[in-house]
């Protein structure tokens, strides 16, 4: 070609050696800080909390190691049974109702609604609430005195009672309502992303052959849906088990420690009552029941993409 | 002008079992048109990424004008690549696209635009010069992407698969404006394709890969007339080569080898005399559908033409001539008939076999039988 | 696929209208009661009932909220804790964004031996529950000198928010074919070139996706600033809780519905501005994390 046209004067060429080591390197050191933030603040960290598990720490972190002591007392410790059983119904339940009520939602919604976009941004708005602020307003609604109770009774109902929220029987639901109110959006918001992505010529398909709507939804569409359903109930199982905001808002675990969760019980512990170890251990059980669901979870999504 | 020389390049991913390039050695002249072909996962890419710069190789150099560029940086190598998707940065508008390179490489704002100009016209896009890529078709998205390695003046041009996002009449279209450039410019290019029309119309040599090793370099004649190897005997050729299993004889008239049609009857074929020493061996003939017609008077005279009667089991009209399908010692052979003298389906015709062109594998080592 | 859904007939579509409009209605309940009582006197409050209007509007409720309420110890509002939340949100969001954008950019287009196992202890990191790294991270503050300051939350933010950022950065720019990076490099750019002249002009999307995401978590967040701050330094999520749970004097739920709209404020601005990123920060941190 430099024959026909020679090479244009203005064109220097770039200096090679020391800058082109520099570039080399120049991708590892741009992730290193993040990679040491990491390293330290979430591996580093979850090592040092295993650590401290096995120690007798109370108020100050120590290193006297007792073994698996501070696991068999936490084992032994009503409160703690309550905060896992709490988990338990309340993750079971916050899981469960979000998902019907997302998944209902979200049928409904792509059935070409006018305002769609307006009632879409209705539902998913408490989501970018703080916890704090729903437990305070859900407090508010669920007073024994002045809140539900006392709109029905205005409206005519005057038989009508309900205290939940200082049952200890029954706070942990109100709990659940107050979850679901703040998650449930999402799930729609997820699930009807979902439906829109889901191949429109297999339902043309499906309405050739016959099938009725709710046929189609339930054969064909929502089982299409698998891994959205997948990842709503990770992320559900993950605020679940890391619920401590809404708890401490609404009843700050009581009355008593009805409503503890494990969240709950282990800020008290290690941050109030100077019982580090057993803190630790139950930070460290929480962390065991989220691989639980994860690691499974991660793999499935690993290998998929594997296939791409 | 710059020469290209690949010697014995090697490349293993790291973590890969096999490796992905098995020592390739191709020279390519200045100002030559070199097609890399091969099916999908033959590691012509990967070279290409190579030569670039893009991808480190185990093994081997890559030299250019007689200067080992195999360490250094894209950059350095003063090396331009068009790419498959054409790579067109989206914010940036068609001059922005085609100064980027010189304005990174320090040139004066005036030679730029003067550059962009140049380039600009002689790829008939100047009224695009301030649109962004996606506003532009993919015909117009390919000439930018070609301007932007044009404005450069590389050494060397490296084509991806440019033409394969293309609807087929573009694709044409585009095939002959390259060539047209090629032939003005006389720029040193090695253009990968998986095409083999697009192979065969613009290379001046075509080099076949086929799992990172090179079946076969030559010009588009060689490869197609005398293919090394049955890879490429099948790859080259649209409709391709028929292979049919047959023994070799020998009688008084010469060689020949004997076909037996789908109703049983058979029909002797003569072969060349090279083949003498596997009289009594059974060979690979590789036909081409252009080699089984309708009798021609001018050339059934001929020594190694003969004529058989055959039924026809399938027909597929082209246009300029009808694709027929025979039965041959139970394999599908296609034949190359003329339109205006149509056959049906089922049919008996008479077929003219031309055996001065065929070829012969090694039913063992699968590589052609060269004359001695 | 709506469009292969036909419009069944009327009675359906009535209900299925029925269920979404109560459904608005439930989700919009606990926001209209917050607006109304934090306008109605405790006079009011304790005469009417949720949904009852406001005999007489006020904003004694407001006033007192951002001034004079008491959180715990002190009676001065939320107003100082609300700029605390600003002071940490904003420098937390841009530099874990910052930060997220370069990682991404690496782990997507610069890989190199290694940078696979990072970003899978990046995206396993975005599971951790934080309980298991609060202990820990206390003590180091209170090493480093920033416990219970702004700083050190902003730090503490950065750290926990830096997996997500990354996250969807990576995502983004994954999808943006590699042919764009070997063509600028060819063209004789290097490293950071290519990401400011080339990926950044395209990440606006993913910017505000990263930055939405990030300020409606860090806003948001309790359990950090419960843990690491104390006194002056509290944002805004501890001090509302702090106030609605001093039991000093009579309740006043005004105050409390006020202090809690001034908390959720900043969130649902940005929530309505930006909504269509929020969703899709949402989402994508979830399906395709």
């Amino acid at each position: 070609m430099e024959h026909t046209q020679s090479r244009p004067a203005g064109v220097a060429r770039a200096p090679s050696g020391l800058m082109d080591g520099l570039q080399r390197w120049l991708p590892k050191l741009v992730v290193a800080p993040t990679f040491i933030l990491i390293g330290i603040g979430i591996y580093g960290y979850m090592l040092w909390t295993g650590v401290l598990s096995f120690t007798n720490s109370s108020f100050l972190p120590s290193y006297d190691f007792v073994g698996l002591a501070q696991y068999a007392k936490l084992m032994e410790s009503e409160r703690w049974l309550v905060a896992s059983r709490n988990l338990a119904i309340f993750g079971g339940l916050f899981i469960g109702i979000c998902l019907l009520i997302g998944v209902v939602l979200a049928i409904f919604l792509d059935q070409r609604i006018r305002q769609e976009g307006a009632i879409r941004t209705i539902y998913l708005y408490p989501m970018a609430l703080s916890m704090i602020v729903t437990g305070t307003v859900w407090r508010w609604i669920l007073n024994p005195r002045l809140g539900l109770e006392k709109l029905m009774h205005d409206w005519g109902w005057t038989s009508f009672s309900f205290d939940w929220l200082v049952n200890s029987d029954f706070a942990i639901y109100t709990i659940v309502m107050a979850a679901v109110w703040q998650a449930s959006g999402f799930v729609m918001a997820l699930f009807l992303a979902g439906l829109r992505g889901v191949d429109s010529s297999i339902i043309r398909a499906a309405r050739v052959d016959g099938a009725s709507l709710p046929v189609i939804y339930w054969k064909i569409i929502l089982p299409s849906l698998r891994p959205v359903f997948f990842s709503s109930v990770m992320v559900l199982a993950h605020i679940a088990i890391k619920s401590f905001d809404l708890v401490m808002a609404m009843t700050a675990g009581g009355p008593g420690y009805s409503t503890d969760l494990p969240a709950v019980f282990m800020y008290a512990h290690t941050f109030t009552r100077g019982q580090m170890g057993l803190g630790s251990a139950s930070a460290m059980l929480m962390l065991g029941a989220i691989l639980a669901l994860l690691v499974p979870y991660l793999y499935s999504e690993l290998r998929e993409k594997r296939h791409d | 002008m710059s020469q290209l020389e690949l010697r014995d390049i090697r490349k293993t991913y790291t973590g890969a079992l096999d490796e992905t390039l098995k020592g390739i050695n191709i020279d390519i002249a200045s100002g030559e048109f070199l097609t890399l072909v091969g099916p999908s996962g033959c590691g012509k890419s990967t070279l290409m990424n190579s030569i670039a710069g893009l991808e480190s190789i185990t093994g081997g150099s890559i030299v250019v004008n007689g200067r080992d560029i195999s360490g250094m940086e894209p950059k350095d190598r003063d090396i331009a690549m068009v790419f498959q998707s054409y790579a067109l940065y989206p914010t940036m508008s068609v001059r922005e696209n085609i100064a980027f390179g010189l304005k990174i490489r320090g040139m004066p704002k005036e030679e730029i635009r003067q550059e962009v100009e140049r380039v600009a016209d002689l790829l008939q896009i100047s009224p695009l010069l301030d649109k962004k890529p996606a506003r532009l078709s993919g015909g117009q998205q390919q000439r930018v992407a070609m301007g932007r390695a044009l404005a450069r003046r590389p050494k060397i041009y490296l084509f991806d698969e440019p033409l394969s996002n293309l609807d087929a009449k573009l694709r044409v279209e585009m095939r002959t404006e390259i060539k047209k450039l090629h032939q003005r410019l006389r720029t040193t290019i090695v253009y990968v394709t998986h095409d083999q029309i697009e192979a065969m119309t613009l290379a001046d040599r075509i080099a076949v890969l086929k799992d990172g090793e090179l079946q076969q370099l030559g010009t588009p004649k060689e490869v197609y007339d005398t293919p090394e190897n049955l890879f490429v005997a099948s790859f080259m050729g649209s409709p391709s080569m028929s292979f049919i299993e047959v023994a070799i004889e020998r009688s008084e008239a010469g060689l020949s080898v004997t076909v037996e049609g789908s109703d049983g009857r058979t029909l002797a074929l003569p072969v060349p005399a090279y083949l003498e020493s596997w009289a009594g061996k059974r060979v690979v003939l590789g036909i081409r559908p252009e080699h089984i017609s309708q009798p021609d008077d001018q050339k059934t005279d001929h020594p190694m033409v003969t004529s058989g009667r055959f039924k026809v089991e399938v027909t597929e009209p082209t246009g300029p001539d009808v694709l027929a399908v025979i039965r041959l010692n139970d394999t599908d052979v296609q034949c190359r008939l003329d339109a205006e003298h149509p056959v049906n389906w089922g049919e008996e015709a008479d077929l003219m076999f031309d055996m001065r062109k065929v070829v012969f594998f090694d039913p063992e080592s699968e590589k052609r039988i060269r004359p001695q | 696929m709506t469009d292969v859904i036909r419009t069944g007939f009327r009675p359906s579509r009535i209900a299925i209208y029925g269920v979404l409009l109560l459904a608005c209605l439930v989700y919009l309940i606990p926001l209209i009661v917050m607006l109304i009582t934090s306008f109605k006197t405790p006079m009011d409050i304790r005469t009417g009932n949720l949904l009852a209007l406001p005999t007489d509007w006020t904003v004694v409720g407001w006033t007192k909220a951002w001034s004079e309420a008491c959180t715990g110890v002190q009676c001065n509002g939320v107003s100082g804790y609300f700029w605390n939340s600003f002071k940490m949100t904003v420098p937390a969001v841009l530099i874990s964004t910052l930060l997220g954008a370069f990682n991404g950019y690496v782990l997507s287009k610069w890989k190199f031996k290694g940078s696979d196992l990072m970003f899978g202890m990046l995206l396993f990191g975005c599971f951790v529950p934080f309980q298991v790294v609060l202990l820990p991270m206390a003590a180091t503050l209170g090493k480093l000198g920033l416990a219970n300051t702004t700083a050190g939350l902003v730090l503490v933010h950065v750290i926990y928010g830096v997996a997500f950022t990354t996250l969807f950065f990576r995502n983004y720019y994954v999808a943006i074919p590699d042919a764009l990076v070997k063509a600028a490099r060819l063209d004789g750019a290097g490293f950071f070139t290519i990401f400011f002249r080339i990926l950044l002009p395209m990440s606006t999307p993913i910017f505000m996706v990263s930055l939405i995401w990030q300020f409606t978590q860090i806003w948001n967040d309790f359990l950090f600033g419960v843990v690491f701050a104390s006194g002056d330094s509290q944002p805004i999520t501890v001090a509302l809780n702090n106030l609605v749970n001093t039991s000093t004097g009579v309740k006043e739920y005004n105050v409390d519905m006020a202090a809690a709209m001034i908390a959720a404020l900043p969130t649902l601005v940005v929530y309505i501005v930006a909504g269509k990123y929020f969703i899709r920060g949402l989402t994508a941190g979830s399906v395709k994390g």
